[in-house]
């Protein structure tokens, strides 16, 4: 494969948030929610990161976006280091970052009109005005499949998809290079979740633009991606093209979200061999020594308890953290 | 053929809002048999979820059941008081929810909340509540319930809440167990231990389900018979088999054709459903998938088409199931096999 080049590295990344107790706010503990994690994302492709809730999806997304400051570690952007860049610094990368959130309900301010909306990023970072602008937001609204009489509108005239057109329109607006999508199609309806898809794909071609796409529904992702990382409580713990990962996962823990999934076809699923894990996620305040996932694990042995696996290369762009690997059983 | 336990006739349910009549559900009739698990499949407000609603007569102010039977056991639970009701919901239907937060009682013990049933409908001391709720806390699976079942709630992970839910819900032997989303707020490796226990369960109790989701996969994975409901309608009912290998409505077909398949690797594009789901403030006269759907017809627009029986136990409403109606090529349903 030729040299691909690389658009978004993440190093070593850590954040972790204080949890304060007493009316003195005492610090005492640290949720890790994202501890040591270092991935690459290559220009125009689409890098899925998949995990349950509390894992640190989304707050790799955010830390990556500056939303929050990084606790540790580098997050390289096309060759610069923007972890500790200073807001003043950021901004030009700001342009070039953008975000599609979750809940198409709170990401839109309601007292905007949708051309207020969709204007705001073009007015901070001075890319149109007057008519330009107005034409900029028209040509925007089509792009995502809404019309220029929606632009006098407020967010609560739109429905659930609609809404997400429009937060995507805003990201949009900037001409980004890179999109962060966190669960962009989780809180929409199955027979609209298929229509965002297929436009974030057509706009993906068009701008040539490259995704980090967050999601806990691992059929959707496995559609959108290129490559698929999967987190468990704030660590990495496989990195894999989607259909490697699919065909041949080597994590435990893969195999079981991926095992879990039922299929939307009754004889496929019910013959399918589901490996059904023990109990919940601990919690990332009081983390499991070694191995985090150890605790669920049907193979865990005593290296899991004492040292915590490293994320290593076992094929070509196949990355596993687990000491089975070693042993080659 | 096993016996009718719940037989849901014509039912019409209606929301009196200030804007105006809401028509929730518009005549809606299904069957269920004793054990039997029978999915509802729907969007938001396809009226899957007032359904079951009205099955447990919980609707709330200013919703209301228009008319329609809803016959439980032989009888008529419509006319039915609350006080009647009181001694059916929890003894004979229970019901789980999608939050297993919201619907348990925060300032009581999870031993407390399924003593509370037992000793109700079943007239049980307290000495014997607390065994049988000890005893139902184990049969869900959660560890050591001898000290668990005097802990609260706030003290349960979402996956432990939901099992008590089902604890609660089945501590009574109920003949219907209706669970709407049950596994929609949970992790997917949380999810698949629920419906485990809901499978297992269901054969160990014999209790007959009534599952609410909007998610074709887990369906698949429990039901024998699947509603598919959209605007307030029910479009197509028929066996998990004739729905996802042969389905009759064209709003089935676009479900299915909507979603990507995990176990399937070629790279095809999704084929979305254009548009968006009626209002239901004005519903249409016709089909109210009409002007979503890619076959749609003069006659669609106009009328509500009537149930056309495609084999035994799979009806389907659409016009194009009618002898008149022109043949179209339609695609869609899962070819058996996977690939």
């Amino acid at each position: 494969m030729a040299e691909r080049e690389v658009l978004l590295e993440v190093k070593n990344l850590k954040k972790y948030f204080k949890v304060d107790k007493g009316i003195i706010r005492r610090n005492i503990k640290y949720v890790k929610a994202v501890d040591d994690i270092s991935f690459k994302i290559y220009k125009g492709e689409t890098l899925g990161l998949v995990g349950e809730s509390g894992c640190g999806k989304s707050t790799t997304g955010r830390t990556i976006i500056r939303l929050y400051d990084v606790t540790d570690g580098e997050v390289i952007f096309d060759g610069a280091e923007i972890g500790q860049m200073s807001e003043h610094e950021l901004k030009p990368f700001r342009k070039r970052i953008q975000m599609i959130f979750q809940d198409p309900y709170a990401s839109l301010n309601t007292r905007m009109t949708v051309s207020d909306i969709i204007g705001e990023p073009l007015d901070i970072h001075g890319l149109a005005s007057g008519d330009n602008r107005q034409e900029k937001i028209f040509e925007l609204l089509e792009r995502v499949g809404l019309s220029k009489m929606h632009a006098s509108r407020y967010p609560h005239e739109f429905s659930g998809g609609q809404r997400q057109r429009i937060g995507i329109a805003r990201a949009l607006a900037v001409n980004p290079d890179f999109i962060i999508c966190d669960e962009p199609i989780s809180a929409l309806d199955v027979s609209i979740q298929a229509q965002v898809v297929n436009m974030l794909e057509d706009l993906q071609t068009e701008f040539g633009l490259t995704y980090l796409f967050i999601a806990h529904d691992l059929s959707m992702v496995k559609h959108i991606s290129d490559r698929i990382g999967v987190m468990y409580l704030g660590k990495m713990a496989e990195i894999a093209g989607s259909n490697e990962l699919y065909e041949k996962p080597l994590h435990p823990y893969t195999q079981a979200l991926l095992s879990a999934i039922p299929i939307p076809d009754p004889e496929v699923t019910r013959a399918k061999q589901r490996i059904i894990l023990e109990g919940d996620v601990p919690s990332p305040i009081n983390p499991p020594s070694g191995c985090r996932f150890r605790t669920r694990c049907i193979y865990a042995f005593d290296k899991c308890k004492e040292i915590e696996p490293e994320l290593k290369e076992v094929s070509p762009e196949h990355f596993v953290a687990c000491h089975l690997m070693d042993e080659k059983v | 053929m096993s016996e009718k336990l719940l037989d849901v006739k014509d039912l019409y349910t209606s929301f009196y809002t200030h804007l105006g009549e809401v028509q929730a559900i518009r005549g809606v009739s299904f069957h269920l048999n004793r054990g039997e698990a029978l999915g509802i499949v729907g969007e938001s407000g396809s009226g899957k979820s007032v359904t079951s609603l009205s099955v447990m007569k919980l609707l709330q102010h200013p919703g209301k059941v228009k008319s329609g039977q809803i016959i439980f056991k032989g009888e008529d639970i419509v006319p039915k008081s609350n006080k009647e009701m009181m001694a059916i919901r929890g003894d004979q239907i229970a019901m789980i929810f999608q939050d297993p937060m919201t619907s348990l009682n925060p300032v009581y013990t999870i031993g407390n909340q399924i003593m509370e049933a037992v000793i109700k409908h079943q007239g049980l001391s307290k000495t014997d509540a607390r065994a049988k709720a000890i005893e139902m806390l184990t049969l869900v699976g959660i560890p050591s319930p001898d000290q668990r079942v005097d802990n609260f709630p706030h003290e349960f992970s979402g996956g432990m809440r939901q099992r008590a839910m089902i604890a609660i819900a089945l501590s009574c032997q109920p003949d219907l167990l209706i669970a709407d989303e049950p596994t929609t707020a949970l992790d997917v490796t949380i999810q698949a231990q629920i419906l485990e226990l809901l499978k297992e369960l269901k054969d160990k109790v014999n209790t007959a389900i009534i599952l609410i989701t909007h998610d074709l996969g887990v369906v698949a994975d429990v039901c024998s018979r699947i509603v598919v409901m959209y605007g307030g309608l029910i479009m197509e009912e028929g066996s998990a088999e004739d729905v996802f290998y042969n389905p009759s409505h064209p709003y089935t077909m676009g479900l299915i054709k909507s979603i990507p398949r995990l176990d399937l690797n070629e790279k095809h594009r999704l084929i979305p459903i254009p548009g968006t789901p009626p209002d239901l403030l004005n519903p249409p006269t016709g089909c109210p998938f009409a002007t979503r759907c890619p076959y749609a017809m003069q006659v669609c627009i106009k009328e509500l088409p009537k149930f056309y029986t495609t084999n035994e136990g799979h009806r389907a409403a659409c016009w194009l199931l009618d002898p008149e109606a022109p043949t179209v090529e339609t695609t869609g349903g899962v070819k058996r096999g996977g690939k």
